[in-house]
């Protein structure tokens, strides 16, 4: 405990004197300086975590203005606003505070839109990011824990995602919730008890859409934060990996110190992310509920695929076969239960549970701090690109219509085309991955023979190799600088070395 | 390169493809290819894509008065007792004058006749029957419509669906074709004209086009692919009048909207169409055509986090 | 650079001569004056978006004057951090995340002795606790589970359709035998239904009239389609969404959302997609009016498949 004077005046000035008095609060000048110098390393693939860091924060503010205006009610009123095509028509109280917010309430549907496209990419740089830290192996000891933390905040932005876009009790959406509903129904034994205790009774009943308001602004969002602050801290404590390099070696960190310059750029990116998303909360709409209309039980629209995100669910249950089990006094709706519940309770797992499955084939139990090169790990490099490829080839199934429509091919066509996609093309890219790598490992020799080793026996009988001699031609010579055309003039200030000219103007 | 996998990966590629190509081959269908589909019950349903119908139906018309034929508030005869128009203060129906039928019988002949027949029933010159539609008692909304969108004269009369098309004759031809083939077979509906689109429901016209048609165009009226090669077409270009037509008439695989849809409220449909579906309401921005979550999918990953990793990129280092 | 300016060096003992702490740029003069100039541009944006606001212009103005600003903004600071500052490299020792032996094995004495040294001797009192915040942990479930809504009984397979309920359309209409053209295709309730989302949710029905001699009479249904009138529920057995499209010609349903596709000539069976089940066909007669109406309710549970259907 430091002692002053009222009267004397620190070393550092006023300011100095009010943050001694917070450091012998907090203390918080010894940990300060370490966070200042803490390095962060710099390549640009480790900053894909941050555009959804930065677009969670979006999703934050955007949704905390929607809050005040949006009303999670089901109940019916006699919507007033501008919109002509809607005026007197009885809608739920959600629909009509979205309109009204859309169109009476300034810069609402700048922010709705917002947070619409943050949401859109938020997931988007989730898995993208996740694809970095598989590829590049930065789940293995000691980030196991953070990969979990992180796999299951993909799981739940994407159900926050579909959350949020079903509230606004629309007819695209509200198809969404039919199907939901249908999805938890078909869930053997319970399924009938949870889609009836969930929505407050058989289909739509009154209570859905206030519920999922609670779920998707306090319940969901307060645990991603939670979340994201435990992975945000055991990144800090473990310090980010780093790829192989000059100078870095698994007990060091290379980069730029937090302050700084890595404040800098983060900031800098802050402003960017959210830029782009203003640009296109500006430039393209999104989510025209009021084109849309009120959601009706009777009524549909074709073409309403799901969001992006959500795309994977509805390619698969588009090409899952009619299989259904049900000769034994009851009914398994296999053509809905496999594909919307077993599918990516599969897929989720894999994802979860990766860095075990992934140790136990290598056996690997060391800590890593250093990064893989994808090419280095052609195994796990395939496998997630067939992974990839597959999900990949769920996103079109999902658009099968859209497709069928645009290259005028018949819709029945196009279904059993992506039928055999979804399995082909992970097939097919599997090997075709694995041999790229290993190509690409040998890519530094490329055009170059390989050099044989010799195996010589010595006298005592043991074995040893010896590298060949290098055969004509293989070997890197240096030429000899040829002598520059006498009509160049050289620069009098800088002189011309071997293989360059200087051209005057 | 690893030759055990290459040598297994072309036979396998090549199967691959086979198999697509096979499966598409039996489960599309190609122009004029019979589909036949085995239900869970074991029976064999015959779908109709290649059958054309051949006899219009009896039960082609609706007895609710204004819905669309002659049982309407206003009717209109001439001098020999031939009733010329009908309809209500919403929608009214001219027939097309029959000073047009010489005109019509000509220009038949020379566009319509080597398929439709020289009698306009389907039975094309060499006599095969049910070829391609019998024309008569389809009332002259029907012929106008398909001539008028451009779909007839067919640009390809084997594929299964016309499409719209910038149209090959002149709407004075259309309508005089359709009064030459109505002589022939005289039917309702006649021409409907939409009166007073712009003072319209759009609110009751909203909802019924949200219940009726949204299934089918979508609820952006952008159209999409239907069955067996079918589609429903985008509504983002066509005429009030056209609109109307293919309501009443039911082109092709459209469902026919007669007694189930008054005057009034067909009024209301055209308005919302002509409205609120050529004319969207984008505030938002560029509406991206109307194509909901697929487009929004595409730009927000290739523009928003392909923008931003691009600008990763710039940012952070190579190394 | 030389291979001396690659090789990291700690920023606690760096010199402010060193070149590790030059900036990037090759001249950064020039490039602070175009970092001005965007950050400028970026101020008169944000400005602009002041403007926009209070003048109440276009939305889509608001998105771009803002994003305009944010992006100037962001590229400026991003740019000074990445050209104008110290270009590093920097490096800094990890340290060992794990404790060390000892602190393990101090860490494990405590456990031993606090907690199966002392906790352990009151075996009773442990087990009660333990058994009490397990019976709290079962109990305290129901309320947050089965207080969320009513248990499912017979609504998932009840409709209210009766013998005798009229069809009426969306505007509450009630269909007569002539009303609807071959071809044609209504979307029908039984009159007197609740006309909010619960009640159309289930009873909404499909009525499509065929040309009679297509109708293909099932055994038991003989009388099911008089004039040609059948009528289907329109709650996809897939997964839920109403089935409203329909191709007069080649006479199916086809449902919007996955695109199962079904007979409607005979008795509603799906011939594609991954719909397993038929749709539900409503049995429908014409009184002595002229009035369509039901012979009884559906014949199975509508909508999608669940655990007590059959």
């Amino acid at each position: 405990m430091s002692s002053k004077t009222k009267t004397s005046v620190s070393k550092y000035g006023p300011l100095g004197d009010k943050l001694n008095d917070l450091d012998d609060r907090l203390g918080v000048a010894r940990g300060g300086r370490t966070l200042m110098d803490k390095i962060f390393p710099d390549h640009w693939s480790f900053m894909l975590g941050e555009i959804a860091l930065y677009s969670f924060m979006i999703l934050l503010a955007t949704g905390i203005f929607l809050t005040l205006y949006y009303v999670p009610s089901q109940t019916l009123v006699t919507y007033h606003g501008s919109y002509l095509p809607l005026r007197g028509v009885r809608v739920s109280q959600a629909f009509a505070s979205s309109v009204d917010l859309s169109f009476s309430v300034r810069a609402g549907l700048m922010m709705r839109q917002m947070h619409h496209w943050a949401c859109d990419i938020f997931v988007g740089a989730i898995v993208v990011h996740m694809a970095r830290v598989f590829f590049t192996g930065a789940f293995r000891k000691p980030r196991e824990t953070n990969w979990l933390i992180g796999t299951l905040l993909l799981i739940l932005s994407i159900a926050n995602g579909f959350l949020g876009y079903s509230l606004p009790d629309d007819l695209v959406s509200g198809t969404g919730l039919r199907i939901a509903f249908s999805i938890l129904e078909s869930i053997p034994v319970i399924g009938s008890y949870a889609a009836t205790m969930l929505f407050g009774g058989n289909f739509p009943g009154t209570m859905v859409i206030s519920r999922f308001f609670t779920l998707h602004v306090l319940l969901i969002p307060a645990i991603m934060v939670g979340l994201v602050t435990a992975h945000l801290v055991l990144l800090v404590t473990q310090k980010h990996t780093q790829f192989k390099g000059k100078g870095r070696t698994e007990k060091n960190v290379v980069g730029a110190p937090m302050m700084p310059i890595f404040a800098a750029k983060a900031t800098g990116f802050i402003f960017l992310v959210s830029g782009v998303t203003a640009l296109l909360a500006g430039l393209a709409q999104i989510n025209p509920i009021w084109q849309f209309g009120p959601y009706e039980a009777s009524k549909i629209s074709y073409a309403v695929q799901p969001d992006w995100y959500m795309g994977w669910l509805d390619g698969v249950l588009r090409i899952w076969p009619a299989w259904q089990f049900s000769n034994f006094g009851h009914t398994i709706p296999l053509e809905v239960f496999l594909p919307a519940v077993v599918v990516p309770g599969i897929v989720f797992t894999i994802a979860q549970l990766w860095p075990a499955i992934e140790a136990k084939f290598t056996k690997d139990t060391a800590m890593h701090n250093l990064l893989d090169r994808p090419r280095d790990r052609p195994k796990r490099t395939a496998f997630g690109v067939g992974m990839l490829a597959f999900l990949f080839m769920l996103f079109v199934a999902s658009s099968t219509d859209v497709l069928a429509n645009y290259f005028h091919i018949s819709l029945n066509s196009m279904l059993w085309l992506m039928r055999v996609l979804v399995i082909l093309v992970p097939l097919i890219s599997y090997p075709v991955t694995l041999t790229l790598c290993k190509e690409l490992q040998r890519a530094g020799d490329a055009g170059k023979r390989r050099r044989p080793n010799i195996v010589t026996r010595s006298a005592e009988g043991a074995y040893h190799t010896v590298p060949a001699d290098l055969r004509p031609g293989d070997g890197h010579h240096e030429l000899a600088a040829e002598p520059l055309p006498t009509f160049i003039k050289l620069d009098d200030a800088e002189e011309a070395t071997a293989g360059t000219r200087m051209i005057t103007r | 390169m690893n030759r055990r996998i290459a040598r297994a990966l072309v036979p396998a590629a090549v199967l691959g493809v086979a198999t697509i190509g096979a499966l598409s081959v039996f489960m599309g269908s190609g122009a004029g290819a019979s589909t036949t589909s085995t239900t869970s019950a074991g029976t064999v349903a015959q779908s109709k894509a290649a059958e054309v119908i051949s006899v219009p139906n009896a039960a082609y018309q609706t007895t609710r008065p204004n819905a669309g034929t002659a049982n309407s508030n206003m009717q209109i005869f001439n001098k020999s007792g031939k009733l010329v128009a009908y309809g209500d203060k919403n929608v009214t129906y001219t027939a097309p004058p029959s000073s047009l039928i010489p005109l019509g019988q000509a220009v038949y002949m020379q566009n319509c006749a080597s398929c439709h027949g020289v009698e306009a029933n389907g039975v094309a010159s060499n006599g095969t029957p049910g070829g391609y539609p019998n024309l008569r008692g389809l009332g002259p909304a029907t012929i106008d419509f398909w001539v008028e969108s451009g779909r007839m004269p067919a640009a390809d009369p084997r594929s299964v669906q016309a499409q719209r098309h910038p149209p090959r004759l002149s709407h004075t031809e259309a309508v005089a074709i359709a009064a030459w083939v109505n002589s022939l077979d005289p039917a309702t509906p006649y021409i409907p004209h939409v009166n007073a689109v712009s003072t319209a429901a759009v609110t009751d016209g909203f909802s019924l086009f949200a219940l009726n048609c949204a299934a089918c165009h979508t609820i952006t009226g952008g159209g999409d692919a239907l069955a067996n090669g079918t589609n429903a077409p985008s509504l983002r270009n066509i005429p009030a009048t056209q609109v109307a037509e293919a309501i009443r008439t039911g082109p092709g695989n459209m469902p026919r909207f007669t007694g189930n849809l008054s005057d009034a409220e067909l009024r209301n449909i055209v308005a919302y169409v002509t409205g609120y579906i050529q004319h969207p309401s984008n505030p938002g921005g560029l509406g991206l055509g109307g194509l909901g979550p697929v487009a929004e999918g595409f730009i927000g990953l290739a523009l928003g986090v392909g923008l931003l990793a691009l600008i990763a990129f710039w940012i952070g280092d190579r190394t | 650079m030389s291979a001396e300016q690659h090789t990291p060096v700690s920023i606690t003992s760096v010199s402010i001569d060193d070149p590790h702490m030059q900036p990037l740029a090759r001249n950064p003069r020039r490039m602070e004056q175009t970092i001005a100039t965007a950050m400028f541009f970026g101020l008169l944006s944000f400005v602009l978006f002041g403007v926009a606001y209070w003048m109440n212009w276009a939305p889509w103005s608001l998105g771009v004057t803002l994003g305009l600003g944010m992006v100037l903004l962001g590229f400026g600071v991003t740019a000074w951090g990445k050209y104008l500052m110290p270009k590093g490299p920097f490096v800094e020792e990890r340290h060992e995340v794990a404790s060390t032996e000892e602190q393990r094995d101090s860490f494990a004495a405590a456990v031993i002795q606090r907690n199966l040294g002392i906790l352990g001797r009151r075996k009773v009192l442990g087990g009660l606790a333990g058994a009490g915040l397990g019976v709290f942990g079962i109990v305290a479930a129901f309320p947050l589970i089965r207080s969320l809504g009513p248990l499912p009984k017979n609504s998932l397979k009840t409709t209210d359709w009766k013998a005798g309920s009229y069809l009426v359309d969306s505007t509450g209409r009630a269909v007569k035998v002539g009303d609807v053209a071959v071809g044609g295709i209504v979307t029908v309730f039984p009159m007197g239904f609740e006309d909010t989302d619960n009640g159309q949710a289930v009873d909404q029905t499909v009525l499509i009239r065929l040309a009679t001699a297509d109708v293909v009479t099932l055994a038991g249904r003989e009388s099911w389609g008089p004039s040609g009138y059948v009528a289907y529920s329109k709650v996809c057995p897939h997964l839920g969404c109403p089935v409203g499209l329909y191709e007069q010609q080649l006479e199916v349903l086809v449902c919007p959302c996955h695109q199962s596709m079904f007979t409607v000539s005979n008795g509603g069976y799906p011939t594609f997609g991954p719909a397993p089940r038929p749709l539900p066909q409503l049995p429908l007669y014409v009184d002595g009016r002229g009035y369509i109406r039901s012979q009884g309710g559906y014949n199975q549970p509508v909508g999608a498949g669940f655990w007590e259907r059959s």
